[in-house]
């Protein structure tokens, strides 16, 4: 038994186990949150942490998913599974579309094209109205299973298999090649290395991944309205990514984690929270950039003699 | 006001005066790309900032403790915006930014780190100040000035002013004094400046400083034209990236140029489209500039991002 | 013996006392959801204050023993934040009622949770139709929804006014949609002309250039407009420059509902000037319920603030919650069985009785007013 599958075993048996520990209906629904949150983060990372592309428009492709899902079942009569899967094709194409018209840009460029690509998906949202409904948003959705602790299985079923899935990519020669081109892109192009069809991979990947989580979104809040899908949204995924430790596989997870039911202990601070989401975000970059992974593997350094 | 020309000439007019307000916006971050090649991205919450310092200062303190009245008031408060622009700017140069480039930190984490400065500054605003808007009047806000048909308020005037008034005085800065020609030397090539016997260091944070203070005073300027709350910066932040870009990065005369054009293009968007659609044409014009021409409208420098 | 026994009995009497006064001391858990983090926190703060002050008016008077808990839950104008604070309540405080939210999207979202959980829900604030058009058994709305607001505009419009050109501003949510909606529809099926429907994010600050495109559509009768206090202004402002209104030196008549409080007036200065709207919430009525509030509110929060609609809105909520157990309510299926039979119940903004629906349809208080040169308002007999 591989260190590997004892720790999937693991993890398949907490997820198994959390819903009976958190049994009321409020702390199951936090859950189901959480394991988006976690699908969402390692989304990011792989553009973010393993190809070194900055994006901050990742809240486009969540939307993306919720919308084309939602569209599908409520206006054309689509069933679920179906919808998500066109959701999914429709968020990995569009993220597709970004990077080949974003291969050429690097850093900031790339940077503000991605923030400019999120406020034009959040326009178009709003202005499209005959189609998504704009601001008057879309009431009534059900989720694709009859209960909380069904929807949790689920999503966090399908959060490990993804994973599982990016964990395997990384340790390929898929991995070495992004993590190439996040390190020198022009060295890596030396070396033969076709960045631009790889960064599109990457992007296409993460988009998908966003569009993924954003399947389930609507059916767990049950309306849906375009607000949701701002520029907040996407400094929140990025503080999970940077917080946990961004270019990790746990690092993801363990800030989605954290920065989801962090605000749950914050409850009676209000309006201090996200003035400590903005605090713990400069923190953490100025002075432990590799985030909770870095600090946990110095303390363990630190402890060996 | 039917007739078509009298119509051009005020959305142009219009036009001209919204953009003045994004340059003023977005001349301090091109500003500080230029010598550091970094973007802050709480410049746009300095903004609110100095809104808030103005507007303090001239309804409270000016008015009530110093006994100046109204016009008075209103112009020792744009003195005021600009100290605390510029307190904050020494603020994130040296919390922020000087740090990050001693660690030889990647060029990406003070972007990152200035989100949550950002995100910091707006809630921290918030909790000080309340969501409820402040109504900053100036007196200079209910005059209108017309010319036959045409009118412009006298706020939108001072804006023009002193837009004018700051970029003559940067580039007299630039050109005729020492510290000047130093920014421009580290703008350049910062090792050989600092081969020459430029303190880098000084510079970079002078530069940010004095674009922060610009940042101030457009606040000032911004106050009584705006609705303000602490999430007013937030509103103009994604615009003036726009500018930025599209003028070119670290470029003033494209910055300047782009600003202007943005804001006739959304004085025009508003007449004939509706203003739901400005975010949505200037956003699509920053996208095609990046892809047609991703060193901006003005080409001075050539592309570093090879 | 005989001392004993007596003795006892005694005892045990005191022991069932303090029992039988305990089962005297009821309490009804009364939830509250309203924005207080995040840009939407405007309407949360207001309704806060408003309900503060109620529980402690309420306290004074004769509830028959029972006690009023509120809890305050965030959930920021948000439908994801509302739906996770409304389950936690329902788990944790287990309300009687909640009063909530005050944005359109999170009232809806919560609505279905709270039908399925048996708990009335007053809503003292959202403007959706779709609030009380879903079929929903335990939802109670005191804020007049969004045709219930235009409508009466539009009839002062074409009767009063004689308007035959309209055009419509308004901000770009719900409920300046459901707004703009409820004015249009009725306008033109009463002849009138919508030259131009113009909305604007809540972010818009600059409105000198919809000023102008307005004033050249040609002659604009009025303009009813939909949007909040700190954009209102501006907006005005913008409209008295390009001489479209009669602020400016214009003709057309700038109309609104119940968005803009007392004050106002005195922000926007000289292009306020003939501005004819509806108050919902008037501080200048006579009414003794209504000085007593406004002595009540500046005697708490200050002499130089006067209520808005929404501190008053909110005050009222929990007045009728209160009104609720005094006619005999101790859970929520009596809360909800009192409310369906209020019949001309005093507030602060008028009158209460709930339709069907569970919407107020008493409009007691809809009066227009218009602004006076002197930026005060008359009173228009128009009602």
């Amino acid at each position: 038994m591989t260190l590997r599958r004892i720790s999937v075993i693991l993890a398949l048996l907490g997820i198994a186990v959390l819903p009976w520990l958190l049994t009321t209906g409020y702390w199951r629904g936090i859950l189901v949150l959480c394991a988006m949150n976690v699908l969402l983060a390692l989304s990011l990372n792989l553009v973010m942490g393993y190809t070194g592309q900055l994006n901050l428009g990742q809240s486009a492709f969540f939307a993306i998913g919720a919308y084309v899902s939602t569209i599908l079942v409520k206006s054309h009569g689509w069933n679920f599974w179906p919808a998500a899967l066109a959701a999914i094709l429709a968020s990995g194409l569009v993220g597709l579309a970004l990077a080949a018209f974003a291969t050429r840009l690097k850093g900031h460029y790339l940077a503000i094209a991605s923030l400019g690509f999120a406020v034009i998906t959040y326009q178009v949202l709003i202005n499209w109205e005959s189609v998504t409904e704009g601001v008057r948003g879309v009431y009534g959705i059900l989720p694709p299973v009859p209960n909380t602790v069904a929807l949790f299985y689920l999503v966090a079923g399908i959060a490990l298999a993804v994973y599982l899935l990016l964990d395997n990519l990384v340790r390929s020669p898929v991995g070495d090649t992004l993590r190439a081109i996040r390190e020198d892109e022009i060295s890596a192009a030396s070396l033969g290395v076709n960045a631009a069809v790889w960064k599109a991979f990457a992007f296409g990947l993460g988009a998908a991944i966003a569009g993924l989580a954003g399947v389930f979104y609507p059916g767990f809040v049950g309306t849906l309205v375009p607000d949701a899908f701002g520029i907040i949204e996407s400094f929140t995924m990025m503080a999970m990514v940077i917080v946990g430790g961004m270019g990790t596989m746990i690092g993801p997870v363990i800030g989605a984690v954290v920065l989801t039911f962090l605000p749950e202990l914050l409850r009676g601070f209000g309006e201090l929270r996200l003035m400590i989401y903005g605090l713990a975000l400069t923190l953490v970059v100025l002075f432990m950039p590799g985030g909770i992974v870095q600090a946990y593997t110095s303390l363990r350094a630190r402890r060996r003699p | 006001m039917t007739d078509f020309l009298t119509l051009f000439i005020q959305q142009s007019v219009n036009g001209v005066y919204l953009g003045c307000l994004y340059v003023m916006v977005a001349l301090g971050l091109t500003l500080i790309y230029g010598v550091l090649n970094q973007i802050n991205f709480a410049h746009a919450d300095f903004v609110t900032v100095g809104a808030f310092a103005a507007f303090f200062t001239a309804t409270r303190f000016a008015t009530r403790v110093l006994g100046i009245p109204d016009t008075g008031a209103y112009l020792l408060s744009l003195f005021s915006a600009l100290g605390a622009g510029a307190l904050l700017g020494w603020l994130v140069s040296a919390a922020v930014f000087a740090p990050l480039r001693r660690s030889g930190a990647d060029e990406l984490r003070p972007l990152i780190a200035t989100i949550g400065v950002s995100v910091l500054l707006e809630n921290g605003q918030l909790a000080l100040f309340g969501p409820i808007p402040y109504q900053f009047d100036s007196p200079l806000a209910r005059e209108t000035l017309r010319i036959g048909k045409l009118f412009i308020s006298a706020q939108s005037v001072l804006v023009v002013a002193v837009s004018a008034a700051a970029i003559a005085a940067l580039y007299a800065f630039m050109r005729f004094t020492f510290m000047g020609k130093a920014l421009r030397a580290v703008a350049q090539d910062r090792e050989t400046a600092g081969l020459m016997g430029i303190n880098e260091n000084l510079v970079i944070a002078l530069t940010i400083v004095i674009a922060s203070a610009l940042a101030g005073v457009a606040g000032a300027l911004l106050g009584p034209v705006v609705v303000l709350t602490p999430f007013t910066g937030a509103s103009l932040i994604v615009k003036a990236f726009a500018c930025v870009i599209i003028g070119g990065f670290g470029n003033m005369e494209g910055t300047i140029v782009a600003g202007l054009l943005i804001g006739v293009i959304e004085a025009f968007t508003v007449q004939y489209l509706g203003s739901g659609l400005i975010d949505l044409v200037v956003f699509a014009m920053l996208l095609a500039m990046l892809v047609v021409r991703p060193t901006g409208l003005v080409a001075e420098r050539k592309e570093e991002n090879v | 013996m005989k001392h004993l026994f007596r003795s006892f009995i005694a005892i045990l009497a005191c022991a069932a006392l303090p029992l039988a006064v305990q089962s005297q001391d009821k309490v009804i858990r009364v939830g509250v959801l309203m924005p207080i983090s995040g840009p939407g926190s405007y309407f949360g703060v207001m309704g806060k204050e408003g309900i503060d002050l109620a529980l402690e008016q309420v306290a004074k008077t004769d509830l028959k023993g029972t006690k009023l808990q509120v809890q305050y839950e965030d959930s920021a104008c948000s439908p994801l934040q509302a739906t996770n604070t409304v389950k936690r309540v329902l788990d944790q405080f287990k309300p009687h009622i909640v009063i909530g939210e005050e944005c359109s999207d999170a009232t809806l979202a919560i609505a279905p949770i709270l039908e399925q959980a048996k708990v009335v829900q007053l809503n003292a604030g959202s403007v959706t139709m779709k609030l009380t058009e879903s079929g929903y058994k335990y939802v109670f709305r005191i804020f007049p929804n969004a045709e219930q607001q235009s409508a009466p505009l539009v009839k002062v419009a074409r009767e009063k006014l004689k308007a035959q050109t309209a055009v419509i501003l308004y901000e770009k949510t719900n409920a300046g949609n459901d707004n703009a909606e409820g004015f249009e529809k009725p306008f033109v099926a009463a002849g009138g002309k919508v030259l131009a429907k113009i909305d604007f994010g809540r972010d818009v600050n600059d409105f000198t250039a919809i000023a102008t495109r307005i004033a050249s559509l040609g002659k604009v009768d009025v303009l009813p407009t939909f949007a909040l206090e700190g954009q209102q202004v501006r907006l005005s402002q913008a409209l008295a420059q390009a001489r479209v209104v009669k602020g400016g030196g214009g003709s057309g008549v700038q109309m609104g509902s119940i968005w803009l409080p007392w004050g106002y007036d005195q922000k926007a200065g000289k292009a306020a000037i003939g501005y004819v709207r509806i108050v919902q919430f008037d501080p200048t009525e006579k009414r003794k319920i209504v000085q007593d509030f406004i002595k009540a509110f500046q005697a708490k929060y200050g002499a130089d603030k006067t209520p808005t609609h929404i501190n008053a809105h909110a005050y009222d909520a929990l007045l009728l919650v209160a009104e609720a157990v005094r006619r005999g309510a101790k859970d929520s299926e009596g809360i909800r069985s009192q409310f369906s039979k209020f019949k001309d119940v005093e507030v602060t903004t008028g009158r209460i009785t709930f339709d069907q629906k569970g919407q107020n349809s008493d409009l007691s208080v809809v009066h227009f007013v218009e602004t006076q040169p002197d930026l005060s308002w008359k009173g228009m007999s128009w009602q």
